[in-house]
């Protein structure tokens, strides 16, 4: 089966800071001496893949698709499940299901809730 | 009142040092817990769904692999249809790949081939790119899977790779290895084993470990697990017995 694509491979300011970070967890884990092969965000983020394709907000055969385009292109230096992150966010994002300037707004929120005191 | 981590963590019975962990807040995890968050607030899904759906990623194995190959040994019609369309036929046994949010699942759309094993030919899969695995049918990937070490060697020597796993095959048999990628998964069918006559699918299913369906084991009668060497216990219990909670 084939997959239309009419994904948006154009950059995207945030996404694009956040790959450049160097902060994938195959960096950080050895860094710290950490073994587990995946980021405990993993399962949540498939958790988060699964519940958009249940509500049909983003079916699965299409955030495959794009995912798979855009690992291919814009992320392709970047390792899973880091890439399958961002390409669902970059989805997300130009498919008008969220806005880039409420993703900075939450991501600073939950920033500074993960690092209170 | 007390709370849960009011007890001691330095007394003699049970001192130890806690795991290492990441001690920095990478912009990935928060990126995650965003897009979820906001995801959650504009209604389309509730927290409930998530959590119940990475539960279920989470506890995924290959049961269904193995139910599928003692289906294969024991239904020749069944056989035939997995060969011919792989993923079609794992919709008899409750894998949808087209539905990943049915009883198969976690985010695998792919195009399933079986590989059958004969007395001449045996198969060990690999993802050299990445880990890409037929998750729907056998759950997470073993680390070893992923290791840079089984990706690279299988494709060059996967004779003195399968040796390593135990697996001595004669020089005769055939070692065909098969690299799977973003479109296309493949699940070994080894041959039924000998001393299996008369078995009953459940039966069978149980000896058809996560390791024979990658390839790097042979189902066999009484082996009902992948045995991964465990280093004893430098400090065993000495005293009471271990607590039913623990």
């Amino acid at each position: 089966m084939s997959v239309t694509s009419d994904v948006d491979l154009s950059p995207i300011a945030l996404l694009e800071a956040i790959r450049h970070q160097g902060k994938e967890w195959d960096v950080l884990a050895p860094r710290y001496g950490v073994t587990n092969p995946d980021p405990p965000w993993k399962f949540p983020l498939i958790g988060t893949f699964e519940s958009l394709a249940a509500s049909g907000s983003l079916p699965a055969l299409e955030r495959r698709g794009a995912e798979d385009e855009l690992g291919n292109s814009v992320y392709s230096e970047v390792p899973a499940p880091e890439r399958d992150l961002l390409a669902l966010a970059h989805t997300m994002l130009t498919r008008g299901l969220l806005t880039e300037e409420e993703l900075v707004r939450r991501m600073r929120a939950v920033r500074s809730r993960l690092e209170a005191a | 009142m007390t709370t849960a981590h009011e007890h001691s963590h330095s007394g003699d019975d049970h001192a130890h040092k806690a795991a290492p962990m990441v001690e920095e807040i990478s912009d990935y995890e928060v990126l995650e817990l965003a897009v979820r968050e906001l995801c959650i607030e504009r209604g389309l899904f509730t927290a409930e769904d998530h959590r119940r759906f990475t539960e279920f990623a989470e506890s995924i194995g290959p049961a269904a692999g193995s139910r599928l190959v003692a289906k294969v040994w024991t239904d020749p019609a069944f056989k035939k249809r997995v060969l011919e369309d792989g993923t079609k036929a794992c919709k008899e046994i409750g894998i949808d790949w087209f539905e990943p949010t049915g009883f198969g699942t976690p985010s695998d759309y792919t195009h399933f081939v079986a590989l059958e094993d004969t007395p001449t030919l045996h198969h060990v899969i690999v993802c050299t790119l990445c880990s890409c695995y037929p998750r729907p049918l056998l759950g997470h990937s073993p680390y070893w899977y992923r290791s840079t070490n089984y990706r690279r060697r299988l494709v060059r020597w996967p004779r003195q790779v399968l040796a390593e796993f135990g697996l001595i095959l004669p020089p005769e048999v055939e070692i065909r290895v098969e690299d799977s990628n973003q479109k296309c998964r493949f699940m070994v069918i080894p041959m039924r084993p000998e001393g299996t006559k008369n078995w009953t699918e459940e039966q069978l299913a149980k000896i058809v470990t996560r390791d024979c369906m990658i390839g790097v084991a042979l189902p066999t009668p009484g082996k009902t697990e992948d045995f991964h060497p465990v280093h004893k216990a430098s400090r065993p219990a000495e005293s009471s017995p271990p607590k039913a909670a623990e």
